[in-house]
């Protein structure tokens, strides 16, 4: 090795280190493992046997704002036995982590949510446990989470996303572990709202619920987020009202968790047609709404094989139009050529 | 009814009336109310366009907008009544109740005609009137046709947005009041509301921001901008040259029959020498 190279190696060396124990800003993170020792830097990737990219880096801080930061990153990467480790395997997220649940003193797992989503609509399994038609299209964990943020809400004086820094006072009476403060705050107040505004919310339905081909496999009707889209909620939620319902709020049983959606055909469902009117009568919606109500169709799509009544009523109006203003404006273009002729005129034959 | 002069000469130039005050406010009450529905509205409907986020926030986002949108329906909805009492309380009292001392009886056949024969109820003269503006535009003659007190396009300006009145503020206050409403009609109401209101609020706005723009701000003899909706009188060129049949009863009714200019084809040129005086 040449004097060069090797002073070379040790600057970088030297770099590496001072780098690596540099200390972040946020501490909270469970990586006991040293995990982001790698995988902290951006670009960390690598090229799978399928000849996918993968992108292996984590964003501490992002990370550390996330529900998971006190999961040991082997909590979920339970394949992990060695550093440096071989290809992991995909995250089950049925895996019982390291975190205790307080209120039984239980290791935690998200088995309870599993058990309901097999009773829900997207179960793989009907309800003899055979497999269901095009199975393979029905959702898993991933296909609707994404690693989930915390979203605190301040309530001092008035409600605003946030920490309050009034709140954590009160806390830090009786805690005295700040960053135990600071993540059961968000725990709680992330849960007293929605977690995702409602376009986003619309957004991961979409994924399946828009796709044509899918809606036509499952006989579903409608693309159900552009119809959505196209009623005043889902306009509104595009310009990011938080206050309009979204997919969950008329979908999900009042008090169940959402991994319980029911298929519109079952009469406990919300969506069921005699109880649909219940989901608009929320107190915080449309109080006082009557069966009749609840007839409005939300998810119209206005064309011919769905709403033809609708269908015509719409081909009415663009007929109304096109009918109207067309003539009107030949008439316009005509007049502003006369203007530049006003005496001209095509003689006649005699 | 206040009285105003047919003609009012200001510095040697004949203006002629055309609306009073009460109505010149209406009008404007109408344009800003149209305008701001039609700012607030237009972004829901194309929601998913570049422009309607930015557009929407100007008026407060969607937390204020739509009340916005509401308030202004609303002043437009109240505009609209009191324009049904207004003409009904001047057809009755300027023309039925003269009519019933005149004829010393009144009929519904009387009031029928009467109505039928208003200056804003479109009439065979229009149909004929359109026919000949063709023949103008096509140049089969250089002759524009000779227009009465109102024109077509008047009378279209007038009843467009008057069948759009219904037509959107019905639907607009089902979707507004949509539990009360619901305690009649169907749901399914409120999704034929949806349609009717958004599309009819199109079609109005192209309506008025092509046509009558063009007729009141764009045309060439008005550009940029036509002053009747501000004074009530109109200027002798566009009076010949829109409304001449109206204008030679005018001018006939107040003794000027000498004065009585030549119809369209010549009124630039008198124009020009008018300028050179």
């Amino acid at each position: 090795m040449s004097l060069k190279r090797a002073a070379r190696l040790y600057i970088v060396g030297f770099i590496f280190i001072v780098l690596n124990f540099y200390p972040s800003k946020n501490l909270f993170s469970a990586d006991v493992g040293n995990c982001l020792l790698c995988h902290k830097y951006p670009g960390l990737s690598r090229i799978d046997e399928q000849g996918k990219m993968k992108l292996l880096y984590v964003n501490e801080d992002i990370f550390n704002i996330s529900v998971h930061l006190k999961v040991k990153c082997e909590g979920c990467h339970t394949d992990i036995k060695k550093i440096p480790h071989d290809p992991v395997n995909k995250v089950d997220c049925l895996v019982e982590c390291h975190i205790v649940e307080p209120s039984s003193e239980q290791k935690f797992s998200h088995k309870d949510v599993d058990n309901y989503v097999k009773k829900s609509v997207h179960a793989a399994l009907d309800k003899y446990g055979m497999p269901k038609k095009f199975k393979e299209d029905l959702p898993t964990c991933k296909n609707c989470h994404d690693e989930p943020l915390y979203r605190p809400l301040s309530f001092f004086k008035q409600v605003r996303p946030g920490i309050s820094e009034a709140a954590l006072g009160r806390c830090r009476v009786c805690h005295k572990k700040e960053d135990f403060i600071i993540r059961f705050y968000n725990h709680v107040t992330t849960r007293l709202h929605r977690t995702r505004n409602p376009i986003n919310i619309a957004e991961v339905c979409a994924r399946c619920h828009d796709d044509p081909l899918l809606v036509e496999r499952h006989n579903l009707g409608t693309r159900a987020v552009f119809s959505y889209g196209e009623t005043f909620h889902g306009k509104a939620a595009r310009f990011l009202d938080e206050r309009v319902p979204d997919c969950l709020d008329c979908h999900v049983n009042t008090g169940e968790s959402v991994h319980q959606m029911l298929s519109h055909k079952d009469s406990a469902a919300i969506t069921y047609r005699e109880n649909k009117y219940l989901a608009c009568s929320n107190i915080e919606c449309h109080p006082g709404t009557s069966q009749q109500f609840a007839s409005y169709k939300v998810h119209a799509e206005f064309n011919l094989d769905q709403s033809p009544v609708q269908y015509y009523f719409t081909l009415f109006f663009i007929i109304l139009t096109g009918g109207t203003l067309l003539p009107l404006m030949a008439i316009i273009f005509l007049d502003l050529i006369r203007r530049l002729f006003p005496d001209a005129v095509i003689p006649r034959r005699r | 009814m206040e009285k105003y002069p047919l003609i009012k000469t200001i510095n040697g130039r004949r203006y002629f009336y055309r609306f009073s005050l009460n109505q010149r406010v209406q009008h404007i009450i109408l344009a800003l109310s149209v305008i701001i529905l039609v700012l607030t509205g237009m972004p829901l409907k194309f929601h998913n366009a570049g422009w309607a986020p930015y557009l929407y926030k100007i008026f407060g986002g969607i937390k204020a907008a739509p009340i916005v949108h509401k308030a202004a329906g609303s002043i437009l909805l109240i505009l609209f009544a009191y324009h049904i009492i207004y003409l009904v309380y001047v057809i009755y009292k300027y023309q039925i109740v003269p009519l019933r001392d005149k004829e010393r009886r009144l009929t519904s056949g009387m009031i029928l005609k009467l109505l039928a024969t208003q200056p804003l109820v479109p009439n065979m003269k229009d149909a004929r009137d359109i026919r000949d503006l063709m023949t103008y535009l096509l140049y089969f003659t250089n002759k524009r046709p000779d227009g009465d007190a109102f024109t077509w396009k008047e009378k279209f300006d007038y009843w467009a947005p008057f069948w759009g009145m219904v037509v959107i503020g019905l639907s607009g206050l089902i979707m507004w009041n949509k539990v009360l409403a619901t305690k009649i009609v169907p749901g399914i109401v409120i999704n034929f509301s949806l349609i009717a209101h958004s599309d009819e609020a199109l079609l109005a706005a192209l309506f008025l921001f092509i046509w009558h723009w063009y007729n009141v701000h764009f045309s060439i003899s008005v550009f940029p901008m036509g002053m009747v909706f501000i004074t009530g009188y109109l200027p002798e060129e566009l009076m010949i040259e829109e409304h001449y049949e109206y204008y030679v009863k005018i001018m006939k009714q107040a003794g000027l029959d000498n004065e009585i200019r030549p119809p369209h084809g010549a009124h630039s040129e008198l124009s020009t020498d008018e300028a050179e005086k």
